[in-house]
């Protein structure tokens, strides 16, 4: 079974990565691109605009280490193919929690079955971390990232484990506390943003996170439909095998 | 409550893998989405950049 699982999450993840790498590529990326401009062009207006002393100590000489040239993937192809190959991981991550979703629950991944779990996936990763904190591009104001951070994962369990007791457990108290994980993490509230004037484009922004919105719940679908499909195809031989054996 | 079992092939013997599978599943995958999703070695950001953005993960 163990090799079966990670054979299914291994095939579902490769395509749905490569569904998806072509949608971010054509749809998320050139905004990504394009917000990248605004985020570019904002420091250089600043510094114009400011003391003589302040550019002083604002230079590369003082500034902390981790202000030296940093790694980063070229322009153009080079980068398409690292966010290809970051897709392959994340999907083959999020296939391999699928599986083990479902197996912990005792559900054969059957293509319903499947789909069910992938629409709480959704919902676990997606919708519910992004009501709080929306899709955002490069370049808008935000919290401190290790907050962000932290309520997103917070958002994503809350959400995940009210959606079991909710939909698996099923009994009174259960649905009850799933729907006290559903809202806690909404009443808590996502750490805001500070309010500062942002150079991006609202319609920009806009864009890019019903676009966002939209590429993850393909994703989910596609990992859903392929992770029954591959645990299928790999069943095959196991049961074959234990039928003989 | 429904509880609509496991195929067959997981019974007997090999039920006993299952929550080494479940396990061994879910590290993995908290572990590759950590890397790509959370991993704060400038690195690991840039490279998946665009993923991060675009799956709604924490960025900068």
């Amino acid at each position: 079974m163990i090799i079966r699982l990670l054979s299914a999450a291994l095939a579902a993840g490769f395509f749905a990565a490569v569904v998806v790498t072509g949608l971010e590529l054509t749809l998320t990326s050139p905004l990504i691109v394009a917000a990248e401009r605004f985020e570019q062009a904002e420091p250089s207006h600043q510094a114009a605009r400011t003391l003589p002393i302040v550019l002083a100590h604002a230079g590369h000489d003082h500034a902390a280490p981790d202000t030296a040239p940093e790694w980063q993937p070229g322009a153009g192809l080079p980068r398409m193919a690292f966010t290809g190959l970051a897709t392959l991981v994340g999907a083959v991550g999020y296939a391999l929690l699928l599986g083990a979703a479902m197996l912990a629950c005792g559900r054969e991944p059957t293509p319903q079955v499947a789909l069910a779990f992938a629409v709480a996936g959704f919902a676990s990763v997606a919708l519910a971390p992004g009501l709080g904190l929306p899709p955002e591009l490069p370049g808008s104001e935000a919290a401190p990232l290790a907050v962000r951070q932290a309520w997103w994962v917070m958002t994503a369990a809350s959400t995940a484990m009210g959606l079991y007791l909710i939909a698996v457990r099923r009994s009174l108290i259960a649905i009850l506390g799933g729907v006290v994980l559903l809202i806690a993490p909404h009443v808590v509230g996502a750490p805001q943003a500070p309010e500062g004037a942002s150079a991006l484009p609202a319609a920009l922004a806009a864009q890019f996170a019903a676009r966002s919105l939209a590429i993850s719940f393909v994703f989910w679908m596609l990992l859903g439909l392929g992770f029954s499909r591959a645990w299928l195809v790999f069943g095959r031989g196991t049961a074959r095998g234990t039928a003989h054996g | 409550m429904t509880t609509s079992t496991l195929a067959p092939i997981a019974v007997g013997a090999r039920a006993s893998e299952r929550p080494v599978a479940v396990a061994l599943a879910a590290f993995l995958g908290l572990g590759l989405l950590f890397m790509v999703g959370f991993s704060p070695a400038i690195a690991f950001h840039n490279a998946a950049h665009d993923f991060r953005h675009t799956q709604n993960f924490p960025c900068h």
